[in-house]
């Protein structure tokens, strides 16, 4: 069995230092809903041979837990949980469509750990706070030892698991521009309360007497990642927002796509139900106030 | 590599050697031999293994041991009185909740934990606090209206959470 070791550094230069020094795999913990019952399920297993001893590196000390406002833009850390993000007045006056989403995402005990820091680099192609971040586009900034880039969320993810992210980079914070948009999210899951997405959906809609100036529209949980609906933006920017309409261009949803059978659903469902959820996605942004 | 971790069990500092890859839960059944917070699936699915730490619920299989360092950690051994149950307790038994029991332990912290929060909830707000933990017997309907009627009142006052911390 291989070895494991825990540290808890109280600055990114000791953080990056452990890094540097040790032959180790490295693994950052945030809140551990996803990391812990992984490595529960490691050693459960037959050892692997060969393996390399892990580090587990606490990312608590680092003081991203806070959230903070200036006059164009918002910003989370990444270590905010989703039951203080849940409550936050910054947070709900510029984006209640986080209350909508976090609503659905897992139940009060696992929010309670759970960061959104965690939620997007495990980068799960079901992750629920994704389809929402890049419809506001949402910009992430890694810290890594070389110093901090900002990537936007679109560019961010690469396939399931797997970011533009560097072994040894930290998701520092997220970053949201306030704009003068609606949004909403929509959820379908196997049951009502505690469960991962069947098909989730977000949008983000500009208008002007009711014409569609623009339009950021995501689904999740139907490709390797979340994905940016173009050909739905395009059908939407310019029409009126009528139910038709509406119907019409989440239907080009199917263009985009590329859904498999697992556990939770088959593929033929996941494309009956994804130009379904777009269309509830836009329709409530559009009614959102 | 072990270490030493100091932190509070229901009101009382304890210190124990902890391994890097040990949950919280193994840590109190194991090392602790406080077998209340129970093991049903060790995957943050079934909220069996709910405690509350610093006044929240979580599931104590999802969090790993060293993390707590310094913290506040309460499970069901925590809330009563010498013999005086906690509301809940009373609450669960009083309406016949429990059938086997393997859910309980959780199931009252869950809810103890979630009245600190919301101390007069609607029923469908209890039934989403408690949507994390899975009751194999059915026992859904008995334990809602159970938390429902502590709210209400009548099983007595609820503690504060720094009440239940001693
Ligand atoms: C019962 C249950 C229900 C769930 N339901 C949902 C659901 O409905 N919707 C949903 O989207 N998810 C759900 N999840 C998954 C999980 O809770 C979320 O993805 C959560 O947001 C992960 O955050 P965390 O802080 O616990 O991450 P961790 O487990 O600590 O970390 C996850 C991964 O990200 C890395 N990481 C974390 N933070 C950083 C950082 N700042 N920089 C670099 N790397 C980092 C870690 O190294 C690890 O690989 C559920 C999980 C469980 C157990
Ligand atoms: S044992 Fe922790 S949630 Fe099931
Ligand atoms: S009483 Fe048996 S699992 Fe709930």
């Amino acid at each position: 069995m291989r070895s494991y070791f825990y540290e808890s550094p109280s600055s990114f230069e000791e953080l990056f230092q452990i890094g540097k020094t040790t032959s180790n795999e490295v693994k950052f913990l945030a809140g551990g809903t996803d990391f812990v019952p992984r490595l529960n399920y490691e050693l459960n297993e037959v050892p692997k041979e060969g393996q390399k001893d892990l580090t587990i590196i606490s990312l608590s000390k680092l003081g991203l837990d806070t959230i903070s406002e200036s006059d164009e833009e918002i910003k989370i850390g990444s270590m905010v949980t989703f039951t203080e993000m849940k409550k936050n007045n910054i947070v709900n006056k510029y984006f209640p469509v986080f209350e909508e989403t976090i609503k659905e995402l897992a139940g009060l005990s696992v929010r309670n750990v759970a960061t959104i820091g965690g939620n997007i680099m495990n980068a799960s192609p079901a992750a629920d706070i994704v389809p929402t971040l890049m419809a506001l586009d949402a910009v992430l900034v890694l810290k890594g030892p070389n110093g901090e880039r900002e990537i936007c969320s679109k560019d961010f993810f690469k396939g399931n698991g797997r970011t533009v992210a560097q072994e040894q980079e930290v998701l520092k914070e997220i970053v949201i521009k306030k704009q003068k948009g609606t949004s909403s999210f929509k959820k379908l899951g196997r049951r009502k309360a505690e469960t991962l997405s069947v098909v989730n959906a977000a949008a983000y809609i500009e208008k002007e007497n009711n014409i569609c100036k623009k339009a950021r529209i995501t689904i999740g949980s139907v490709a390797p990642t979340v994905l940016r609906c173009k050909e739905v933006e395009e059908a939407l920017i310019g029409k009126e927002l009528t139910d038709e309409t509406m119907k019409e261009a989440s239907l080009k949803v199917i263009d985009s796509i590329s859904p498999i059978d697992d556990i939770r659903a088959t593929a033929w469902y996941r494309k009956k139900v994804s130009p379904v959820m777009v269309r509830r996605a836009i329709k409530s942004a559009c009614d959102a106030e | 590599m072990s270490k030493i971790l100091n932190f509070y069990l229901n009101g009382n500092p304890v210190e124990v050697i902890a391994k890097p890859e040990q949950n919280l839960l193994e840590l109190l059944r194991d090392n602790i031999g406080l077998t209340s917070p129970k093991c049903g699936c060790n995957r943050g699915d079934c909220g069996s293994c709910t405690v509350i730490l610093d006044d929240k619920a979580v599931k104590s299989c999802m969090v790993l041991a060293l993390t707590v360092e310094g913290k506040k950690v309460v499970t069901v051994d925590g809330l009563v009185k010498g013999e005086e149950l906690h509301p809940i307790q009373k609450a669960f038994l009083e309406y016949g909740a429990p059938q086997c029991g393997f859910c309980t332990p959780g199931m009252v912290m869950a809810a103890t934990a979630f009245l600190l929060e919301n101390p007069t909830p609607t029923k469908y707000e209890v039934k989403e606090a408690l949507s994390g933990n899975l009751c194999r017997c059915g026992g859904y309907d008995k334990y809602t209206e159970a938390v429902l009627a502590v709210s209400r009142g009548e099983f007595g006052p609820v503690l504060k959470g720094s009440e239940i911390n001693v």
